[in-house]
């Protein structure tokens, strides 16, 4: 008879869990700058792999000084402070954040109309099919379209986005409500609640938690219909500096630029994880 | 005029249709505290749903006082066995849910009159947060702070805060451990005395239809595929001593696995 060890019920402790989770943060990093230090010993010009000093020029000067093709001018003495609202990356950050806000309101739509479509049947009956069918059209592909129909300018990049992201969030705002059992709805109806009580006091309040949950999980797709427009047409916003610099091999800008995305997207999700919890206190489900 | 008047009520679901009801003929007055008795699917709870006007039935039709009540309203009460707090609510808003709602509408609930109103409401929840048991630091609970007889206790207050005349609840105990099961059944009798509201309760248990109800109905199926009946329907003497229900509990349980039924001396059958 053997003793055998079953890693299914293996309990790593506290120190083993936070070596094990920061462990491929380490790696990742010890590769980068190992490789980028040899390639700068074999050739002190390498563009591809830049060095923290590199990166960290490239943001100050991404951080305080205008783009290349910004013309507007700041007088010489303008305080740090006047050159950061000036600069590249605050002027990048607000164009894109500004799309991005935008599109996170035009969802408030698409949640009420998958909240409807899943209380009231003729609304379903009215919407569902038509949208089930709209959900299969590849977003990315209408992007032509959009650019012919509604311009290269702003409202082409959010309509992209709300049709990319939209029937998601409907059919899953839709689903949610299907799923809050029948005896919640009729049991409002015997308290007395009329259709707008049973629709805004009953069900979508039960939702909203998941709803919210929803979007986050959506907000990559957010993100990802975003940068395509941005990168395809556009003159100012994040990834269309991230497109613009590929053409330099502006690595020591890119790579930061990436990871700034990176931060704002997680704070953004880490925002709306703590809003959530705060506002629905009573929501037991992680 | 009976206060729920049953007519030839019967239910069908399903492609090739199966019945689920035939024929079920049943007349409620006010102030009766009807249990409906019957084994698991033989069709108790989509009874309840009938009445509750939350499915239509194939055949036949229900009058609540003289009136045909389509969909779910005010007038009938209803306590779920799940599902039946809004989990969102805590146990105070829960309660005062239902009269908020219907006395006031998306507008007025703007006027100062609600706030008045809504202070002597909350002062009537707290009432009857004290009488189902709860404390006062309960108020502030959401449901899943509470366990599942708390849940339950709230539950039948929330429908009784909006004085509905009929009360309508579905294996509402049946989760319930059997000692919270015990009390639960005595404040729901105790509930019924005091207000005089017409209960009707869905069980599958034989010594709670006997201890509840001042009256028994016990639905059927005489085959396995035909409809459940109207298998036998007892009023209880009003003091249904607890040393007579062992006793009570063997014969109906005979009763209800077959369509028969057999003679019970002790019950005059109504």
């Amino acid at each position: 008879m053997s003793i055998s060890f079953q890693l299914v019920h293996a309990k790593p402790n506290q120190v083993t869990t936070i070596v094990f989770s920061w462990m491929l943060f380490a790696v990742g990093l010890g590769l980068y700058f190992y490789t980028s230090q040899k390639r700068h010993q074999d050739n002190p010009e390498d563009r591809i792999m830049p060095t923290v000093t590199q990166m960290f020029h490239g943001m100050s000067d991404a951080s305080t000084k205008a783009a290349e093709d910004d013309d507007s001018t700041l007088p010489a003495n303008a305080s740090l402070r006047q050159r950061f609202f000036a600069s590249m990356l605050w002027k990048d950050t607000l164009a894109t954040s500004r799309r991005f806000i935008y599109s996170i309101l035009l969802l408030i739509p698409a949640v009420l109309l998958g909240l409807h479509m899943g209380l009231f049947p003729y609304v379903g009956v009215f919407f569902l099919r038509f949208i089930l069918f709209f959900d299969k059209i590849v977003a990315l592909s209408l992007l032509p379209i959009l650019f012919i129909v509604f311009g290269i300018d702003e409202l082409s990049k959010i309509m992209l986005i709300v049709i990319g992201v939209t029937p998601t969030i409907i059919l899953d705002t839709f689903n949610l409500t299907k799923g809050v059992p029948s005896e919640q709805v009729v049991k409002a109806c015997t308290l007395g609640a009329s259709d707008f009580d049973v629709a805004y006091r009953v069900v979508m309040r039960q939702i909203m938690p998941r709803v919210l949950n929803s979007i986050r999980l959506n907000l990559k797709a957010v993100m990802l219909f975003l940068f395509a427009g941005e990168m395809i047409a556009s003159t100012d916003g994040l990834a269309y500096r991230i497109a613009l610099l590929r053409r330099h091999m502006g690595m020591d800008v890119i790579i930061p630029y990436v990871l700034w995305v990176a931060l704002l997207l997680f704070l953004v999700d880490l925002a709306m994880r703590v809003a959530n919890r705060k506002l629905h206190p009573w929501f037991q489900e992680a | 005029m009976a206060l729920i008047e049953i007519q030839n009520l019967s239910v069908a679901y399903g492609a090739p249709s199966r019945p689920v009801l035939t024929d079920i003929d049943v007349t409620v007055e006010e102030g009766e505290f009807v249990c409906v008795l019957g084994q698991t699917g033989c069709g108790k709870s989509t009874l309840l749903k009938m009445i509750l006007g939350a499915e239509s039935p194939a055949g036949g039709r229900i009058l609540i006082d003289g009136v045909e009540h389509k969909q779910p309203d005010r007038t009938r009460g209803y306590v779920p066995q799940k599902y039946s707090l809004f989990p969102d609510k805590t146990v105070l808003d829960n309660i005062t849910f239902g009269p908020e709602v219907s006395e006031f509408n998306m507008f007025t609930r703007f006027t100062p009159r609600f706030v008045r109103r809504r202070r002597e409401i909350r002062d009537e929840a707290m009432r009857y947060i004290h009488r189902i048991g709860l404390h006062e630091r309960d108020a502030r609970k959401y449901p899943y702070q509470l366990s599942g007889g708390m849940q339950q206790r709230v539950a039948i207050a929330q429908a009784l805060a909006t004085h509905p005349r009929i009360l309508l609840m579905d294996e509402a105990f049946s989760a319930l451990d059997p000692g919270t099961r015990k009390d639960m059944q005595r404040l729901i009798r105790q509930l019924w005395r005091d207000s005089g509201v017409t209960v009707l309760f869905v069980t599958h248990n034989t010594q709670e239809a006997l201890y509840l109800g001042s009256r028994v109905i016990v639905l059927a199926k005489e085959s396995p595929d035909a409809g459940a009946q109207v298998a036998m329907d007892l009023s209880v003497p009003e003091p249904c001593h607890e040393h007579q229900i062992p006793m009570l509990v063997h014969h109906l349980e005979h009763a209800s696995g077959s369509a028969r039924a057999p003679e019970i001396p002790v019950f005059a059958t109504a």
